[in-house]
C-alpha cells in the first residue's frame, strides 16, 4: 500500500465542485434515468408485462441513479478523492448500456457494444476504493484488459450477427463463431473479476492489521460482488444452474454497493458526532495519557499513534519526551500534522483510509486542540527533564573522570616522588651512620615524608576510590568495613562487576554511611548489604544508633542523593530518633 | 636470593633495584609491565617476584592479576605485592589460600631499607609479610568483641608482629625479649583466641588472619 505524508496544512488545493456542475450532473442523472425507464417501458420485450425482465430493468435504472448520486455525494464530501467521479462515470455507463433497449439503431448498437462493460466498471470501482485511483501496474493492467475484452470482443461478436435488426455492425451471419467469441469474452472477464478478488484479499492481508471497520466491511462486500459477477458470467456462458438466482444476487449487490458507500460517508458524517464524544472524553479525562485513546476512539482507528512536535529539540516525541520516528512516505501508515495558530503541535500516524475522511480528522484535531497543546507542553517538559537528568548524569560522570585523573596524577606523581625521596634519605642515613645528629634529622625528615604520604593517600582516596575501578566493589568495601568504628556485617552479592559509575556511587554511599556512623550515630553495630535485583542494585547501610539523621544535617547525604539520582536511582533515609538509621539506595542497572 | 621486579615508576624501580643489590639480593629482571614480569618468572625461576599492584596499560588490576597468576602457577616463587593503598580486601585476596611465600606491603615501606629487605628475604624463603597497617586494621575490626580484648598489651604486640609474618626469633629480636618468652606469649594468645597453636609459623598466621577476617 503506497502511503504518503499527508499534511493538513500542506494539502494541495482541492477543487471543490461548483454548484453548477453538481446541478448539471444531478439533472443529467435524473434525465438519463428517465430515458432508461422510458426505454424499458416502451421496449416490447421488457415492458410488455410485469415480470422479471422489467424488475431487472428497473434495477438497472436504480443502479444508474444510485451511482450518479452516490458519486455526487462522494465528490462533494471528498473533493480530494477521485472516487466520486469514478462512481458518476460508472452510473452513466450503466445508462449507456440501457440504450440497447432502444428501438433506434444507433442507440441500440452503442448500448449493445457496452453490454459486458458493466462488470468491468464495477471491478474498476471496487479496486479504486477509496482513493479513486488504481494502485500499481497489475491493477491497471487488469482493468485495462477487462475493458478491452468487454468492448473489443463485443464488437467482434456483433459483427458476426445474431443481434437482430437494430445491429448496425453486422457484417456476416456466423452463429458458431459468435458463440465461441462470447465464451472467450465471458470467461476472460470472469477470470479478471476473480483476479480482482485476489487483489482485494492480498491488499487486506498486506495491510497487516484489519482496516478500520467500515472500510473492511465495504471491501468484503466488493469481494463478494466480484465473485458473484464471475459466477454469473461463467454460469451464463455454460448455461449452468442458478443463473437467475445469481443474477438477482449480483444485481442487488451491485445496486447496494453505492448505498454502502454513501452509508460509509454518512457514518463519517455521524462520526463527527464522535467529536462531541471526544470533547466529553477530554473533559472527564484530563490526563494527557488519555488523549491518544480518546483520539483513537473518535477516529475509530485503534492503531493510531500520537507524536508531539518539540520545536526546541527539532524532533517529534512521545508523551514522555522521548524522541520518536514518524512513518515515512512508503510506510503503510499515513501522517497528519496538526497545527494550532500556525504552530506545529503534533502529528498523528494513522490508517491511510482516514485520509478519505479529512474533515473528520480536521474536526477531531480541532476539537482536541487545547488538549493536544497541553499534552505537547507536557511532552516538552518531560523532554527538558530528561535532558536535565542526562546533563546531571554527564556532569557527575565528568566530575568522576576528572577526579579519577587527579587521583592518577597524585598516585603516579607526587606519591611516587615522595617515596623515592624517602628512600634516598634512608640510603643517605646509612652512609652517615657515624653522624648521630645527621641521622636523627634525616630520620625526622623521613617521618615527615611518611606523614605527608599518609595525608596524600587520604586525599587521593577521597578523590577517587581507585580500588573500586581496579578490583571491584566487593574488595573495596572490605577496607571500609574494616575501618569502621563499629563491627560491620558486610554482604555483597552482585555477581560480576557493575558499571563503574554505579560501583563508585555505591562505594561512596557506604563510605559516607559508615563515616556518619562514626560521627553521629553512637551505634554498636552496622550492616552493609549490596544486592543485585532484576532491574538494578540496592545498597543498604543500617545501624542501631540514635537515628535522627536527615539530608539537611550535612552536605554528605545531599551529595549522595545527587549521585544516586544522577544515575536514575533513588536514595531514601529512615532515621527515626532512637531507632537507628537506614540508608537505602536503589539504582537501575540493566541485567 | 634472586628477585624479579615489576614497577612502572622508573624512579622507584631503580631505587628498589639498588636497595636490593646493596643487600646482596640478585635482581635478575626489572620490568615495567606484568607481561614482561610473567615471562621472566617462567624463564628465570626467581625466588621472589616483587609486583606493583598498578601496572600499565590500564593501571587497574594488572599487577594483582599477575601476582595471583604467579601464586597459582609457580608455588615456589614468593610474591610480594606493593601498593600505595591499604586494602584489607586485596591483602586477603592474595593470602586467602595460604600466607606461605606471600606479602602485601605499602610502597612507603621501601624507604625503611632494613625492614624492606627483611620482608623480601622472608617471602623469598616461603614466609610472609603483611603490612603493619593492614594488621592493625584487622585487629581493630574485632575490637570490643571478646577474646582480643582479653590480650595483655605485650601479647597484643607479639600477635601483631606474628601476623606481620615475623618468625619467633624475629619477634624476640624486635621486642628485645627471649625466644622462650615469645613462645610462651604465642601459646597464651592461641589459648585465648581458642585457636590450635600447632603447625608451622605460616599456618599459625593464616589461622589468625582468618579469625580476624571473619
Amino acid at each position: 500500500v503506497a502511503a504518503s505524508v499527508f499534511p493538513l496544512e500542506a494539502t494541495q488545493p482541492v477543487r471543490v465542485p461548483k454548484h453548477a456542475a453538481i446541478w448539471t450532473i444531478g439533472l443529467a442523472g435524473c434525465a438519463v434515468g428517465a430515458i432508461s425507464l422510458t426505454l424499458a417501458l416502451t421496449n416490447g420485450g421488457i415492458g410488455a408485462e410485469l415480470g422479471e425482465p422489467l424488475v431487472i430493468a428497473l434495477l438497472s435504472v436504480w443502479i444508474t441513479i444510485a451511482y450518479v448520486f452516490g458519486g455526487l455525494i462522494a465528490w462533494t464530501r471528498r473533493p480530494a478523492s477521485r472516487f466520486g467521479l469514478l462512481m458518476i462515470i460508472a452510473g452513466f455507463l450503466m445508462f449507456v448500456v440501457t440504450l440497447s433497449w432502444s428501438e433506434n439503431d444507433v442507440a441500440y448498437t452503442v448500448g449493445q457494444a457496452f453490454d459486458v462493460v458493466v462488470p468491468v466498471v464495477f471491478l474498476h470501482v471496487f479496486l479504486a476504493f477509496p482513493s479513486g485511483r488504481l494502485r500499481g501496474r497489475f491493477e491497471r493492467l487488469l482493468v485495462t484488459l477487462g475493458y478491452a475484452t468487454a468492448i473489443v470482443l463485443e464488437l467482434v461478436r456483433m459483427s458476426l450477427g445474431g443481434f437482430g435488426p437494430h445491429n448496425l455492425l453486422e457484417l456476416t451471419e456466423s452463429a458458431g463463431a459468435a458463440e465461441i467469441v462470447r465464451h472467450v469474452q465471458l470467461v476472460t472477464v470472469s477470470v479478471i473479476s476473480l483476479c480482482g478478488v485476489g487483489v482485494l484479499a492480498v491488499r487486506r492481508r498486506r495491510s497487516g492489521r484489519p482496516l478500520r471497520r467500515a472500510s473492511a466491511l465495504l471491501v468484503d462486500a466488493f469481494g463478494l460482488g466480484l465473485i458473484m459477477i464471475a459466477v454469473l458470467l461463467v454460469s451464463a456462458t455454460f448455461e449452468g444452474p442458478w443463473v437467475a438466482q445469481v443474477r438477482w444476487a449480483t444485481f442487488i449487490t451491485i445496486g447496494l454497493a453505492p448505498l454502502a458507500f454513501v452509508l460509509g460517508l454518512l457514518r463519517a458524517r455521524l462520526a463527527q458526532s464522535a467529536v462531541g464524544g471526544l470533547l466529553v472524553d477530554l473533559r472527564d479525562e484530563t490526563a494527557p495519557a488519555h488523549l491518544r485513546d480518546a483520539l483513537a476512539r473518535a477516529l475509530r482507528d485503534s492503531s493510531l499513534e500520537l507524536a508531539f512536535w518539540l520545536p526546541e529539540f527539532g524532533t517529534y516525541a512521545d508523551l514522555d519526551g522521548r524522541a520518536v520516528r514518524l512513518p515515512e512516505p512508503g510506510d503503510e501508515r499515513m501522517v497528519t500534522l496538526i497545527e494550532r495558530n500556525g504552530a506545529r503541535i503534533a502529528a498523528i500516524a494513522h490508517d491511510p483510509s482516514l485520509q478519505d475522511e479529512s474533515e473528520l480528522l480536521e474536526a477531531v484535531t480541532a476539537g482536541a486542540g487545547i488538549a493536544l497543546e497541553n499534552a505537547q507542553l507536557h511532552a516538552e517538559q518531560r523532554a527538558h527533564l530528561e535532558e536535565l537528568r542526562g546533563s546531571r548524569a554527564r556532569i557527575v560522570d565528568a566530575g568522576r573522570r576528572e577526579r579519577q585523573r587527579l587521583e592518577r596524577n597524585l598516585h603516579d606523581g607526587a606519591q611516587q616522588r615522595l617515596i623515592a625521596l624517602s628512600l634516598e634519605l634512608s640510603l643517605l642515613e646509612e652512609k652517615l651512620v657515624n653522624d648521630a645528629e645527621a641521622t636523627a634529622r634525616l630520620a625526622a625528615a623521613r617521618r615527615q615524608i611518611g606523614a605527608s604520604l599518609e595525608e596524600l593517600r587520604e586525599v587521593a582516596r577521597g578523590l577517587h576510590p581507585a580500588v573500586v575501578s581496579g578490583h571491584g566493589l566487593a574488595v573495596a568495601l572490605e577496607q571500609l568495613a574494616a575501618n569502621a568504628v563499629v563491627p560491620v556485617r558486610l554482604s555483597v552479592s552482585i555477581g560480576p562487576r557493575l558499571p563503574e559509575a554505579l560501583e563508585v556511587a555505591a562505594f561512596y554511599l557506604v563510605s559516607e554511611g559508615l563515616a556518619n556512623l562514626g560521627k553521629h550515630a553512637a551505634a554498636s553495630w552496622a550492616t552493609v548489604a549490596v544486592t543485585r535485583t532484576a532491574t538494578g542494585v540496592v545498597v543498604e547501610v543500617v545501624d542501631d544508633g540514635v537515628g535522627g539523621a536527615d539530608e539537611s544535617r550535612g552536605s554528605g547525604l545531599r551529595g549522595l542523593a545527587d549521585r544516586v539520582e544522577a544515575l536514575g536511582g533513588r536514595l531514601r533515609v529512615w532515621s527515626p530518633a532512637g531507632k537507628g538509621t537506614r540508608l537505602r539506595a536503589e539504582m537501575p542497572c540493566a541485567p | 636470593v634472586r628477585a624479579v621486579i615489576a614497577e612502572d615508576s622508573v624512579l622507584l624501580r631503580e631505587g628498589v633495584v639498588r636497595v636490593l643489590a646493596d643487600a646482596g639480593i640478585e635482581v635478575v629482571g626489572a620490568h615495567e609491565t606484568a607481561d614482561d614480569l610473567l615471562r621472566d618468572v617462567r624463564s628465570r625461576t626467581p625466588d621472589i617476584a616483587i609486583v606493583d599492584i598498578r601496572l600499565p596499560p590500564t593501571h587497574s588490576d594488572e599487577g594483582m592479576r599477575a601476582a595471583l597468576a604467579i601464586r597459582a602457577d609457580h608455588p615456589g616463587v614468593g610474591v610480594l605485592v606493593l601498593s600505595q593503598y591499604v586494602e584489607v580486601g586485596l591483602a586477603m585476596t592474595l593470602l586467602a589460600e595460604s600466607v606461605e611465600g606471600a606479602g602485601y606491603l605499602l610502597k612507603d615501606r621501601i624507604s625503611d631499607v632494613k625492614e624492606f629487605v627483611g620482608a623480601v628475604e622472608r617471602v623469598a624463603c616461603g614466609g610472609s609479610a603483611i603490612d603493619p597497617i593492614i594488621v592493625s586494621t584487622l585487629l581493630s575490626k574485632r575490637r570490643g568483641e571478646g577474646p582480643l580484648d582479653g590480650l595483655t598489651p605485650r601479647e597484643r604486640a607479639v600477635l601483631e608482629l606474628m601476623v606481620e609474618g615475623r618468625s619467633n626469633q624475629g619477634i624476640a629480636d624486635r621486642l628485645v625479649i627471649t625466644l622462650r618468652s615469645v613462645e610462651k606469649y604465642v601459646s597464651s594468645i592461641f589459648d585465648k583466641l581458642g585457636l590450635p597453636s600447632g603447625g608451622t609459623e605460616s599456618r599459625r598466621v593464616l589461622a589468625v588472619l582468618l579469625y580476624l577476617r571473619s
